[in-house]
């Protein structure tokens, strides 16, 4: 994002709305970091400028910069996708899809959650570690998967490293027996990074909403607690569409 | 998306913060999803959400750009999707019984509380299919802004709520230039999913600004 300075009044209101804390006084104008930028947009779609000097940095939609506007604003598609946001459908629509079995667990690693965002060699920590244990089975929708050079070396593309992302996610799909292992190499790799992730798992249910005894079992081994409230699918949802309905 | 599933807070104020999801899905039940979507998504205008918000418009229900009619027109879109937020259980039990008679077949997904969903299905005679666990946040955790304040941010997911946007709340509730509703609303504004829940925020900045501390008057 850019400001304008021979527009900006410097009246200071764009600065506290910056997630990332880059929008600074320069004299007495505004100023945009352009390394802290994160390109989410917030700034310019709160419309909270009186004289309109916030605009789209042209460069922020030129590869490699423009990562960092997919990974960090929430109205951005991605192209992988075809849906808004950071992350593919997940256990959303699981009672449509069928994509996580009863033999399988879903992780999610949403690297720079909450908040700080993180720089692509932290997320390449996580996708060498995740490939040097043997765990490779990145959802290929996932945004993330472009970024990958190797996956069976969990390299990310060496001209990504200069940037940084609000939030990615890495998504995996494994069968239960391999969780306790997955979550030893994320307990680990945490010590590495230099940001933050948040990390969640998903699974079908059983009847009255009883959870799979053995992700509860792994994440229990692993010292993992979980957190009281949930994103549950309540199951009211079928498919219809020929090709995949089965 | 997870952008609901690492909400924090107190459990009794987590007792008022819901989030109800209308998820068509891709190549499975897209085609012909958006009259069923928008009858859903008047259920959720009906019921009474605390927010509200079609990835149509990407605005949430204060912001004023759109009647709640125009709202609803806009949903024309095979695959839209459709979030909510809910500060009152019994308001949301009801929302699920009609969705449930309605019985239009497009996933939905209820972020909140796991036992009083689980309550609230037992009741309601849904069958939730699969659960979404939250394992917390690891790394450098020492970097984060405090949790009195992450209560606030985590309520957008895609962390739109700055840090510094709340400080700047309380500072105005607590000097009394601004009332904590309509720094509510002001908080709520960058959550482009509209899913940051006002009336919690509400509750919260009023229970946090006797108590903070202000740099600047
Ligand atoms: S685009 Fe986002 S990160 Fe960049 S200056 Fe605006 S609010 Fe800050
Ligand atoms: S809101 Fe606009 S005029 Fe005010 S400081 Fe920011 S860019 Fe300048």
């Amino acid at each position: 994002m850019i400001i304008r300075g021979e527009v900006c009044v410097g009246c200071g209101r764009c600065q506290p709305y910056c997630p990332a804390g880059a929008i600074h006084f320069s004299g007495l104008k505004s100023e945009v970091d352009r390394e802290t930028c994160l390109e989410c947009g917030t700034c310019l779609r709160v419309a909270i400028c009186p004289v309109d000097a916030i605009m789209d940095d042209p460069t922020a939609f030129e590869y490699p910069r423009a990562v960092r506007k997919v990974f960090s604003d929430p109205t951005a598609p991605h192209i992988a996708t075809g849906i808004e946001g950071r992350g593919t459908e997940e256990s959303k629509t699981n009672d449509v899809t069928g994509r996580v079995g009863p033999d399988s667990v879903g992780v999610a690693i949403e690297v720079g959650r909450p908040t700080l965002g993180m720089g692509l060699p932290d997320v390449q920590k996580i996708s060498r570690a995740l490939a040097r244990a043997g765990i490779t089975e990145i959802e290929p929708c996932n945004p993330i998967h472009q970024m990958y050079a190797d996956e069976s070396t969990g390299d990310l593309r060496a001209d990504l490293m200069g940037e940084r992302v609000l939030s990615a996610i890495i998504e995996l799909e494994v069968k239960k027996d391999r969780l306790p292992h997955i979550l030893r190499v994320l307990k680990e790799v945490a010590k590495e990074v230099d940001s933050v992730f948040t990390l969640d798992v998903y699974s079908l249910l059983g009847p009255d909403l009883e959870i799979s005894k053995e992700v509860l079992a792994a994440l229990d081994s692993e010292g993992f607690p979980w957190r009281p409230n949930a994103k549950i699918n309540v199951g009211l949802g079928r498919a219809w569409e020929e090709r995949r309905a089965s | 998306m997870t952008h609901s599933l690492h909400r924090e807070g107190t459990i009794d104020s987590l007792e008022r913060d819901y989030c109800v999801f209308i998820y068509p899905a891709r190549g499975f039940n897209y085609a012909g999803s958006a009259p069923k979507i928008r009858r859903l998504a008047e259920l959720i205008y009906t019921c009474g959400a605390a927010n509200f918000c079609p990835t149509t418009l990407r605005e949430n229900m204060y912001s004023e750009v759109a009647t709640p009619e125009e709202v609803l027109a806009s949903i024309q879109k095979d695959g839209t999707r459709v979030y909510s937020t809910w500060n009152n259980p019994e308001k949301l039990k009801q929302l699920l019984i009609k969705m449930k008679e309605a019985d239009e077949g497009i996933s939905i997904v209820v972020s909140g509380l796991i036992d009083r969903v689980r309550v609230m299905a037992r009741e309601i005679g849904l069958n939730p299919h699969t659960i979404n666990m939250s394992l917390g946040i690891h790394g450098r955790t020492e970097l984060l802004p405090p949790a009195d304040i992450r209560q606030f941010t985590t309520m957008c997911g895609h962390a739109m709520v700055a840090p510094g946007l709340v400080r700047n709340s309380l500072r105005r509730v607590k000097t009394g230039k601004s009332t904590a509703w309509d720094e509510s609303i002001v908080l709520a504004k960058p959550c482009a999913c509209g899913i940051y829940n006002p009336y919690r925020s509400e509750e919260m900045l009023n229970d946090l600004a006797p108590v903070y501390a202000v740099s600047r008057w």
